[in-house]
């Protein structure tokens, strides 16, 4: 990646409202074609957009499907963290995840946070 | 660096990708693309029918270091012009 730039993405926002979901995947994958290490932290409802299936069945008006904005910011080498105590109160396992989604804890959000260029929130 | 129109109408491009109809990020994620399968020096040319793609592949192409030529009108499209340089 160029000069050691990376962006952190935090998703806050789930299924229930597509366009703040889509949002930080078009900025991700945009970051990722600009030569940006990416990182997207999933929080709160964000968690189930990782899910296997879930991406699938959202659809933004005037957004490209995010089942291929994921797909984009997977090919492109972002990461996806996923908030460790948000999968536990949702019965979420790392067999639920998406392949390339890890679940981590707040010292990894904060590790990932502070040692990058920029952290923008949806 | 840009061209003039007139250098533009005449430009026959290395590679053209057609990203009509895709939305944002789409024509910028099929360029980044494109340059991976062209040598430096080469030209592609993006179709889109998102009006804001020339000014989205123009600032992209100045973050990560290729020339943004311009752009030209078609019949319902843009076509943006863009020479690999790393």
């Amino acid at each position: 990646m160029a000069d050691n730039e990376k962006l952190v993405f935090m998703v806050m926002h789930g299924v229930e409202f597509p366009e703040h979901a889509s949002i930080p995947f078009v900025m991700a994958a945009a970051a990722l074609a600009s030569d940006v290490e990416v990182v997207m932290g999933f929080q709160g409802p964000g968690v189930d957009l990782v899910k296997a299936g879930v991406a699938e069945t959202v659809q933004a008006p005037e957004f490209p499907p995010l089942a291929k904005l994921l797909a984009d910011v997977r090919e492109m080498g972002g990461k996806l963290l996923v908030c460790g105590p948000c999968c536990k109160s949702r019965s979420i396992t790392l067999d639920d995840l998406v392949p390339e989604a890890e679940i981590v804890a707040a010292g990894r959000f904060i590790a990932e946070i502070t040692s990058a260029t920029s952290t923008l929130n949806y | 660096m840009t061209a003039t129109l007139e250098q533009l109408e005449t430009l026959t491009a290395d590679k053209v990708i057609d990203a009509r109809g895709a939305a944002c990020p789409g024509p910028l994620l099929e360029a980044k693309k494109a340059m991976g399968s062209v040598t430096v020096g080469s030209t592609i040319e993006i179709w889109s029918t998102d009006p804001v793609t020339k000014s989205d592949i123009g600032a992209w192409s100045a973050k990560v270091g290729h020339d943004f030529l311009g752009s030209l009108a078609a019949d319902g499209y843009d076509r943006v012009f863009v020479i690999r340089r790393k």
